[in-house]
């Protein structure tokens, strides 16, 4: 009865947070285990008394205000730099700043927000073609959740008990290889297509882009360089980039007016808040995984199938396409991980961190296909565009993000190496 | 009448909780700072970690009012209009339910009429009922903890004052509050 109740409910548009609240107490209800009743409310509040949760409101900090602070297109000058002479310099200047968007911002759709907004217009006086445009900003946005830091991984690793500054490591050298994959659709594409002619910069005008990037680039090193060197915890070099992003837009760009603060803190708190309440109410809900069974009885289901880990992977990777489909991202991590983490881990000896990196990649590659997805539509309203001109262009890059996935699943050492 | 006390308790809730997301980046800071003199406070993770709960709840409570929690929609953005109000009024049943839910639960778990049965003798009141809430203490902020716990009435009594606001709006086309 259970999930039938369960899906009823996420079908008919209940906030997913509720769906698992709700679901808990019907099967608390119906199992007869009343007493559990008396501790509902502090499992929720315990549910999220934690550390690495704190980076999650942090970080969603820093993008709103490097949104304001003009920090965007410095970056994108910056990018330009390096590779605006090529054939199609444009296409692969919205990569490159992707790139770099991504180590500052961690979540896919706000990124593909600001990105399509900056590059599409852009590359369309240029003479792209506008649904190529919108197609490689947003498939850039995926680099978002992979690079660090990320929302998603954070999310992740509270949920898989793993330590949140080696997820954010395990993502490094997946999301470079994101990066040469897409290059390489992008110089495919152009040979199809004849891309506009780039143009190199002027010497000096290089050195007056990277010179006024330079503050901006402080954002990323803070962050990346905090975790990858062990000087800060995820959480820290979040606070720490957010005071850097609020100084140089305030002190150096002069585009951040601090009266804008109080609505930035209220996004920040309301948008933060509705992640966090998910997880705390999947924390009860992991009452019901656990008294169901729920993952001893798939993973009876699945090692009857297969007992090979790739094979295992390959599976949950179909499912998760199809889970990804339907379901936003971050709400489909804190669904799925506790009942499949302990499958992959327990029946296959998947390493937690794999797990993490293949199956936040693939719900976020959901953003980007329909019926439901969120960064697909971000990407036509903001490049005032349709979601269909956008897919004819997108669907190679999903099917580089598909033999990524593949790569992923099948080399543990891609996401282990940095570890 | 409702619909206009639910609005301006979600506007207070919002905007004590912007202030705690403000206070947890300043705890963070503060963190950083005093780790790198070699002075560490030791009570600053935990107090930062409670300031970010108390944004949560409150948070969660004024996302109820706008309408704006994550959900799947897939399927009630086709269906025709009478269907969709209905499929509408039904989500607002259920988060009110879940509202008056946690309200009850927040009342078996601090007890307040044992508490009073046990004339505010909290060892009186914990060897009666076996419930300790009144003697679990915080670990580095010496204050009881059922202070900090206290959040989830506020979220409770936030949720079903939004909820049942909504629930009791008829007016055919709703529309949503707008976010700041």
């Amino acid at each position: 009865m259970t999930p039938f109740i369960f899906a009823f409910k996420l079908l008919i548009a209940v906030p997913v947070a509720i769906v698992l609240a709700m679901t808990s107490i019907w099967y608390i209800w119906e199992s007869d285990n009343v007493v559990l009743y008396d501790s509902f409310a502090q499992k929720m509040f315990a549910g999220i008394e934690n550390y690495g949760l704190l980076a999650i409101p942090l970080f969603m900090l820093t993008g709103e205000l490097m949104n304001e602070g003009g920090m965007t297109k410095r970056l994108i000058d910056a990018a330009r730099v390096f590779v605006g002479g090529f054939r199609g310099g444009l296409a692969y200047i919205n990569l490159l700043a992707n790139m770099f968007m991504a180590a500052i911002i961690g979540s896919a759709p706000a990124q593909i927000a600001v990105m399509s907004r900056a590059m599409v217009p852009t590359m369309e006086k240029e003479g792209y073609d506008r649904g190529f445009a919108a197609a490689s900003t947003a498939a850039g946005g995926l680099l978002a959740p992979v690079i660090p830091p990320s929302m998603i991984f954070v999310i992740y690793g509270v949920l898989a008990q793993v330590p949140i500054g080696d997820m954010f490591l395990a993502g490094i050298v997946p999301g470079l290889i994101l990066v040469v994959m897409f290059a390489t659709v992008i110089t495919l594409i152009g040979l199809k297509q004849d891309f506009p002619r780039g143009t190199w910069m002027r010497p000096t005008e290089a050195g007056m882009a990277l010179l006024r990037c330079l503050p901006a680039a402080l954002i990323p090193l803070a962050i990346i360089g905090g975790i990858l060197f062990g000087i800060a915890t995820p959480t820290e070099s979040a606070a720490v980039a957010s005071l850097i992003a609020f100084l140089v837009g305030w002190l150096v760009y002069r585009e951040l007016d601090p009266k804008s603060l109080f609505s930035i803190f209220q996004r920040t708190a309301i948008n933060a808040s509705m992640i966090i309440f998910m997880i705390a109410a999947a924390s009860v809900f992991g009452w019901v995984v656990i008294y169901e069974a729920l993952p001893q009885k798939l993973a009876a289901l699945i090692t009857a199938i297969t007992d090979n880990p790739f094979l295992f992977l390959l599976i949950v990777n179909l499912i998760l396409l199809f889970v990804g489909m339907l379901i936003d991202g971050i709400a489909a991590v804190i669904l799925i991980t506790p009942i499949l983490l302990p499958i992959a881990m327990n029946s296959y000896d998947i390493s937690p961190f794999q797990f993490g990196v293949v199956i936040c990649l693939n719900l976020v590659l959901g953003l980007l296909t329909p019926p439901v997805g969120i960064g697909l539509y971000i990407a036509a309203s903001m490049g005032d565009t349709s979601a269909g001109r956008i897919l004819r262009s997108l669907w190679p890059f999903l099917i580089a993000v598909a033999v990524v996935l593949v790569m992923l699943s099948y080399f543990p050492s891609l996401s282990l190496a940095l570890i | 009448m409702l619909k206009r006390i639910s609005a301006g308790w979600a506007r207070i809730e919002l905007a004590v909780a912007a202030c705690l997301a403000l206070g947890v980046t300043l705890l963070i800071l503060l963190n950083v700072v005093t780790r790198s003199w070699g002075a560490a406070l030791y009570w600053v993770d935990e107090l930062a970690i409670y300031t970010m709960v108390w944004m949560t709840f409150l948070g969660a409570s004024a996302a109820i009012h706008y309408g704006n929690a994550v959900a799947i929609t897939i399927l009630t953005d086709v269906l025709p209009p009478a269907l969709k109000w209905g499929a509408a009024k039904l989500v607002d049943l259920i988060i009110f339910a879940f509202a008056l839910f946690l309200l009850w639960f927040c009342w078996r778990w601090f007890a307040p009429l044992g508490l009073v049965r046990a004339g505010f003798d909290v060892s009186a009141f914990q060897a009666e009922t076996f419930n300790f809430i009144y003697a679990e203490p915080t670990l580095t902020l010496r204050i009881p903890k059922y202070l900090v716990w206290l959040v989830m009435w506020l979220f409770a009594l936030g949720a079903t004052l939004h909820s049942l606001a909504h629930l009791l709006d008829f007016s055919s086309e709703r529309e949503a509050p707008e976010t700041p």
